[in-house]
């Protein structure tokens, strides 16, 4: 067990800057995810963690040793790739038994610790095949089997599920979530899949563009979104995001923009009046009551719920979460709330700062308390 | 009906017409290393021989130096095969897999030397080698081999090493093992097909090489076959075609061997290096 | 250009990359940079080969060589030979790719036989045409007698334009099954939908070989064409075993007269100069399939 520091690590491949200076402290015993979309930094952060590429500059530690000058091997990590990357060549019992090998563990005490790890994966039956032998569940098994055989002191997942079917995925993920309960290790696990962060991170760092855009718990990166982009890339379907401006009007904050007058609530200290976006989240925004109108434009229903795309102008369309399956025609014309409480205010631009406190702003401080039975739920959701 | 029956009837005939055809000139080296001289200059000639006689090959063998450019090409091909994979193996690996400054470099200058003519470099080899007093040597000849043979080695390797995924080098250093650790348990493992077949083709290329053998060696207990062989051809008072085309077949024989069990590599060669290139 | 180096653990890789290719780099010097310079080099003496007896003489071979009728000759020859037979060599290639690529009788068979004659021994080669051109008993001329094609036997290799002729005809068959294996290996990867699209649009089987195979099979035929080219080019074996350069001279290539210029006529420095500018016309093609190649790999 240890915890994972990167200090201001920036990572250039020729003219190419992958990582503009990282700042991130991950707790001993810990899920972390790293999530963004391709070419955002994650692997390439995760590979140095390894030792499999090195930081241009900053330091990596893991435990209370600097970790950039050790050789992979003695890092005293496991680590299980995208490709599983399963030596071909042996069997599943002598995959399993390399990293041993590798240590120096004596070969009579290899077997039962063998025997011991794929009895807890399912694969005592499968021992003596080959890899290619194997389907992309048990292959995927056979890597993690290969990860937790030693106990090293960090995890590294490097989009372990991705190359697998839809019901496989959810299944493993549960199986990963109970197995990290289990074994408190650290863990860091690379994805591009935000239902997997979520659903299993104790934190998740977003990245993008080779820079830390929030490192939070999920709850909190889903209710209070650090910037534009969080909010953005975090939700299915996505946020609202419209833009305009911030002015002030009588003492009061309001948010102008596509012929939209909106008042908005919490402004952080320091905003000031001018270009800003404003964001609602599907369940914020309520059909059928309120003071906007809107025409139907889309509705997809998928059982329990129905989403809901409203034209408020020629200009602005807003996402809306309805619960059932209500009659909704398109083209008809409907009353439209937007929970103004619930609203997301941002500076301007791709990466624009939070400038409100969220629902209420029941408190900056407390976010874990909420955090934590809205974890609970969600994961509720996929188990 | 008809038409789809006759369609493949017709196709068969044309492309074994053709293959037959193509073949001819082997098929007919065969027949006539087997026929007995006095059928040999019959007219018409016979198609198949009416007698069959091994006597040509018993000749090649007991009267003449056949079997000694034999051993020596085996020597030479063995060696200069065994040096340049060796060398070109782990030249693949440290071209693809590390980097360093110059490594683009290299890697054009192997390209280039794959494409250079022999008749180039001949002059300056056969002054160094002289100089060196190794002319008349097999190892000479394993010298002067290496130069065409290692870019072409190294050319095919680096395709083949190419194939290997870079996460199974990553997992076994993860795992604990050292670079080398991890080059040998597990790259070199998934390389076996792409070594042995470009040991096959550099043998085969050491084996079939003529210009530097005539050049660098002309004496009889260092020559190779190609030199040896057709120094029968043109030393021998009247030509005797049969025994030249039981040397013929004779010097063929590694390369039926090949054919007959590892084909499969041969092709895999054909993919990696030439066309991919 | 690679980044600058600064952990101890990469340098580390770094050094180990270099022993490792560090048997290369010496052998490359050894026996192909140097001997390449010195080939530079040796071209601005005159040497004579017996004594090794050497006088500098600067550009002065290279301006006898291109004043020669020699040379821009023995150019012309070289040109003849690798444009007829490389055509050859891709329109057999192509054809017979094309056939067995089709499901015929015993495929591994045909494919076999027509592989043989590229892995076989240029001086086997050589041998068994030359026995098959023999103009009293060989069987070609026998059997185009017979066919009634020919009244008299045909000197195939002593006179001209035949000698070019069967030089160019042997070459192709000994090497088309190069071009043979690439386009099959690239027919196979062919997306079958393509066919299924090009007959519903209805396409006959040669319409679909020019707007469906042949596209495709462009960038493969490029690389052939330019390895092949190179390759015919500096070809030397099978020219020299076949016809010695004669009758006269007359398929007397520029590798065939390196060859002479060196180790008959005993003119190193000469030899030198021809090899250098024959390197520098083959330089042209190498550039340009190296670039190509270079830019595949970047891409």
């Amino acid at each position: 067990m240890a915890n994972v520091d990167f200090r201001a690590v920036t990572k250039s491949f020729g003219a190419f800057t992958a990582l503009h200076g990282l700042d991130l402290s991950i707790k001993s015993g810990e899920f972390v995810a790293l999530l963004g979309p391709s070419g955002c930094g994650k692997t390439t952060t995760l590979r140095m963690l390894a030792g499999l590429e090195f930081p241009t500059t900053g330091d990596i530690i893991i435990g209370d040793r600097r970790v950039n000058d050790l050789a992979p091997g003695e890092r005293d990590i496991a680590m299980v790739f995208q490709s599983y990357a399963l030596y071909p060549h042996m069997t599943v019992a002598e995959n399993m038994a390399y990293p041993l090998k590798k240590r120096g563990v004596p070969k009579a005490d290899r077997g039962p610790m063998v025997a011991k790890t794929a009895e807890m994966l399912h694969l005592t039956a499968l021992l003596d095949r080959k890899p290619k032998q194997l389907s992309g569940g048990q292959q995927q098994r056979v890597a993690l089997g290969r990860a937790l055989i030693r106990d090293p002191k960090v995890f590294l997942l490097d989009e372990p599920l991705s190359n697998l079917d839809a019901k496989l995925r959810s299944q493993l993920r549960a199986e990963l979530i109970e197995l990290h309960r289990r074994l408190g290790r650290t863990m860091v696990y690379v994805t591009h899949d935000q239902l997997e962060a979520m659903t299993m991170a104790d934190r998740i760092a977003i990245m993008e563009g080779g820079n830390l855009q929030q490192f939070a718990p999920p709850a909190e990166v889903y209710a209070r979104p650090a910037n534009r982009f969080v909010a953005g890339f975090i939700g299915t379907p996505g946020m609202t995001l419209i833009d305009g401006a911030l002015v002030q009007d009588q003492g009061r904050w309001l948010f102008e923009g596509d012929g939209l007058r909106l008042d908005v609530p919490a402004l952080v200290a320091g905003a000031s009046a001018g270009p800003a976006a404003f964001g609602i989240r599907p369940e914020d925004v309520h059909i059928g009551r309120g003071d906007l109108q809107g025409e139907i434009v889309l509705t997809e229903a998928t059982g329990h719920e129905t989403i809901v795309t409203v034209a408020l102008s020629a200009a602005v369309r807003v996402v809306a979460r309805v619960p059932g399956t209500p009659s909704l025609r398109i083209g008809e014309r409907v009353p439209v709330g937007l929970d103004a409480a619930c609203a997301h205010i941002f500076a301007a631009g791709p990466h624009g700062v939070r400038l409100n406190h969220p629902s209420g702003a029941a408190g900056a401080d407390e976010t874990d308390n909420i955090a934590a039975p809205l974890r609970v739920a969600s994961k509720g959701v996929v188990s | 009906m008809m038409r789809k029956f006759l369609g493949p009837v017709v196709l068969n005939v044309f492309a074994w017409t053709t293959i037959l055809a193509v073949a001819f000139p082997l098929f007919w080296m065969l027949v006539t290393s087997v026929k007995p001289q006095s059928e040999l200059f019959r007219r018409p000639p016979t198609m198949l021989p009416e007698s069959w006689t091994f006597e040509h090959y018993w000749h090649l063998l007991s009267q003449t130096n056949f079997l000694v450019y034999f051993r020596n090409s085996v020597m030479l091909s063995t060696v200069t095969t065994l040096l340049v994979v060796t060398v070109a193996t782990l030249g693949a690996y440290s071209l693809v897999r590390f980097r360093y400054r110059g490594r683009e470099s290299l890697a054009f200058m192997v390209l280039f030397t794959y494409l250079l003519p022999s008749v180039v470099l001949i002059i300056p080899l056969y002054l160094m080698l002289v100089s060196m007093g190794l002319s008349n040597t097999l190892f000479s000849l394993v010298i002067a081999y290496t130069t065409f043979a290692l870019p072409y080695a190294l050319w095919l390797m680096r395709s083949f090493m190419a194939g290997v995924p870079d996460d199974l080098e990553y997992a076994a250093m993860v795992d604990g093992a050292s670079r080398m650790g991890a080059f040998v348990d597990v790259i070199l493992p998934q390389l076996l097909p792409g070594i042995i077949s470009t040991a096959l083709f550099t043998f085969i290329l050491s084996w079939n090489e003529y210009l530097y053998a005539l050049v660098l060696v002309n004496s009889d207990e260092a020559r190779p076959l190609t030199t040896g062989v057709m120094n029968m051809l043109i030393s021998s008072f009247n030509i005797e075609w049969s025994l030249l085309m039981a040397a013929s077949v004779m010097m063929s024989v590694p390369l039926i061997i090949v054919f007959a069990f590892l084909q499969s590599y041969l092709t895999r060669g054909f993919g990696a290096g030439a066309v991919k290139g | 250009m690679p980044a600058p180096i600064q952990s101890p653990l990469e340098r580390r890789y770094a050094r180990l990359g270099l022993l490792l290719i560090a048997p290369t780099v010496l052998i490359f010097c050894a026996v192909i940079i140097y001997p390449l310079v010195s080939a530079i080099y040796l071209s601005l003496f005159r040497v004579f080969t017996p004594t090794l007896e050497s006088s500098w003489v600067g550009l002065s071979n290279y301006r006898e060589l291109l004043a020669s009728g020699v040379f821009w000759k023995a150019l012309w020859n070289t040109l003849i030979w690798t444009a007829g037979t490389l055509t050859l060599q891709i329109v057999l290639g192509i054809g017979m790719a094309l056939v067995l690529h089709q499901n015929i009788w015993f495929r591994s068979l045909a494919r076999s036989l027509i592989l043989f004659p590229y892995f076989i021994s240029t001086v086997v080669a050589v041998l068994v045409w030359k026995w098959v051109f023999n103009d009293l008993y060989g069987i070609l001329n026998h059997l185009l007698m017979r066919g009634g094609i020919i009244d008299m036997p045909i000197d195939y290799l002593g006179s001209m334009p035949n000698a070019m002729i069967s030089v160019i005809l042997v070459g192709a068959w000994k090497y088309f099954p190069f071009v043979v294996i690439a386009v099959l290996a690239r027919l196979q990867t062919i997306p079958e939908p393509l066919y299924e699209a090009a007959r519903i649009d209805g396409a006959g089987p040669i319409a679909r070989f020019f707007d469906v195979t042949l596209p495709q099979l462009r960038d493969v035929l490029v690389v052939i064409i330019m390895l092949r080219a190179i390759w015919d080019f500096k070809e030397f074996d099978l020219i020299w075993l076949l016809t010695g350069g004669g009758p006269s001279s007359s398929t007397e290539t520029l590798p065939i007269v390196v060859y002479r210029q060196a180790f008959a006529l005993n003119q190193m420095g000469m030899a030198a100069a021809w090899a250098v500018s024959m390197m520098a016309i083959l330089l042209v093609f190498m550039i340009v399939y190296i670039r190509r190649t270079r830019e595949k790999e970047t891409a």
